[in-house]
């Protein structure tokens, strides 16, 4: 028998959302690369700044997850 | 174990089993490891800051200063390749120049031992015709003089011969001063030619 | 640990009470598993760089070129890029403290006898990320005193009505937001990157001790992701060590920056 909480499901879709833009980010980042080869330092700096922001959102979704568990 | 609200947190809490921090939530900090946390990190910042990274910085300073100084120096090496070229073409410069001088006098100095020698061989020449034709004049002298003192003789002689002849007849008369001539002839055969224009 | 003990039972997922691995004593100001391993690696850290660092050659050394190349993607691409050249230099003890301590504690989370990742037990990502927030408030206030630091976070150009609200959001921003998110991303990573690898474990086995049949034969994929999660984790610790103070430098950064 399956057993289980809520507040997981409540984090998979939190999940959805940085999901969807961290792939745009790295989507970005990749069309950007192959466009400009030699920006690739800057932009991998912004990149993961984006995806740092990003995450952190999934972060807190697993944070609160477990508080309200 | 798995605990449904934060009543539960505290029932757990209070009953003792497992303990609160085992049940409570885990985004509340432990005090024990944040002070753990905060002691350590202070300690190893403080390393980090008094040793490490002065340390870290001297060095790459230094190796800037390296780097920098080796560039200079090949910088000075370069600069003194360039003078030494330099002063190689200013010597070849200036001994193909002093050649040229050395060449230029030689050559004017070749002139001047060739008009000093033309001058001293005019000067040569010019002495020995001077020499000759003082000679010629002494001997002219000489024979003249010599003349002078024989021709009286002569010339009395030979009055006498042709007062002594008589005078018998012309033809005889002829023959005499022929004859004297022709003594007169061989007695001097070069000086001939001189003495006639000098008794003339 | 509970979850192995009633593993004999019935599988109980890991969750987050297998954190709380207190070693002696009881309560708040219990000696934990982490605060070993937080100790351990501060000590350690310190003794390295100290013996690496007491003899820097002009040309380095194995041992000195590595330290130079982490120093350097701390000094130059972090610190000096994002800071400014004008003002990184009193900063960078700072980063590569930080840097050094997260990088080595979240590896800690992977290599064998210690397994377990000091930054799943929040104090220690919330310690490093006071450090950071007392920092960057000092450096403001110290630049711009007080009420300069509080009329700079409003942008100039605003039209008067939004300029409460503007203020009273970066000033959220700037007292709450920073230092949690910082907190709770390194934190969060950890515990939860911890808690899969738990899983992929006990998970493994669980199928393989008391699934019996077809599921004894699951355990070899969860093991072997556990394997590929654990490898990972490696990039997971070094990404975090590397946000956290590329984070720190751009809220630096921003003390420095002239107009908003």
């Amino acid at each position: 028998m399956l057993e289980g909480n809520l507040a997981i499901i409540g984090y998979g879709l939190s999940a959805i959302g940085p999901g969807v833009g961290i792939g745009l980010i790295f989507a970005a980042y990749v069309s950007g690369v192959a466009r400009q080869p030699e920006v690739r330092g800057v932009l991998q700096t912004i990149a993961i700044l984006g995806f740092v922001l990003c995450e952190q959102l999934a972060i807190f979704g697993i944070a609160l997850a477990f508080v309200f568990s | 174990m798995a605990i449904d609200n934060a009543a539960g947190v505290l029932a757990a809490a209070e009953s003792g089993e497992g303990g609160f921090w085992e049940s409570t939530y885990p985004v509340i900090p432990h005090p024990g490891e944040l002070i753990v946390g905060i002691i350590s990190f202070a300690a190893l910042y403080f390393i980090y800051k008094k040793y490490v990274v002065p340390r870290l910085e001297t060095m790459l300073a230094e190796r800037q200063k390296t780097i920098e100084g080796g560039i200079e120096r090949a910088e000075a090496m370069q600069a003194e390749a360039k003078a030494a070229l330099e002063q190689y073409r200013a010597q070849l410069a200036e001994a193909r120049n002093e050649a040229a001088q050395i060449r230029d006098q030689a050559r004017a100095e070749g002139q001047q031992i060739l008009e000093e020698m033309r001058a001293q061989a005019r000067e040569e020449s010019e002495r020995i015709v001077a020499r000759g034709a003082e000679q010629i004049a002494a001997s002219r002298q000489q024979v003249i003089n010599e003349l002078r003192g024989s021709i009286g003789a002569l010339a009395v002689d030979l009055a006498g011969r042709v007062v002594g002849e008589s005078l018998a007849d012309d033809a005889r008369r002829t023959g005499t001063v022929d004859r004297f001539l022709d003594e007169l002839d061989g007695m001097s055969g070069s000086g001939a030619v001189a003495v006639p224009e000098g008794t003339r | 640990m509970t979850t192995v003990v009633s593993a004999a039972e019935e599988f109980v997922p890991p969750s987050a009470p297998d954190f709380w691995q207190p070693l002696v004593g009881e309560g708040a100001f219990a000696l934990t598993r982490s605060m070993v391993v937080m100790v351990l690696v501060t000590i350690g850290l310190a003794v390295v760089m100290m013996m690496v660092t007491r003899r820097l050659a002009v040309v380095p050394g194995r041992g000195q070129f590595r330290l130079e190349g982490m120093y350097g993607l701390v000094r130059n691409s972090i610190g000096r890029d994002i800071i400014g050249s004008a003002h990184f230099k009193p900063y960078i003890p700072l980063l590569f403290t930080l840097f050094t301590l997260i990088l080595v504690n979240n590896l800690m989370g992977i290599i064998p006898p210690i397994q377990f990742p000091t930054m799943s037990r929040i104090g220690f990502p919330l310690a490093l990320a006071l450090g950071v927030y007392v920092v960057y408030l000092v450096a403001g206030v110290r630049r711009r005193g007080i009420v300069g630091f509080l009329k700079n976070l409003v942008p100039s150009g605003l039209p008067w009505w939004v300029v409460p609200v503007v203020f009273v959001l970066e000033l959220v921003t700037f007292l709450i937001t920073r230092p949690v998110t910082l907190t709770l991303r390194l934190f969060g990573n950890m515990f939860a990157g911890h808690i899969l690898l738990l899983l992929f474990a006990l998970g493994g086995e669980y199928f393989l001790l008391h699934g019996g049949g077809l599921l004894t034969v699951i355990s070899i994929p969860a093991f072997l992701m556990f394997f590929l999660f654990s490898a990972f984790e490696i990039l997971i610790s070094f990404l975090q060590a590397y946000v956290f103070i590329l984070l720190a430098s751009i809220y630096i950064a921003e003390v420095y920056a002239d107009d908003h």
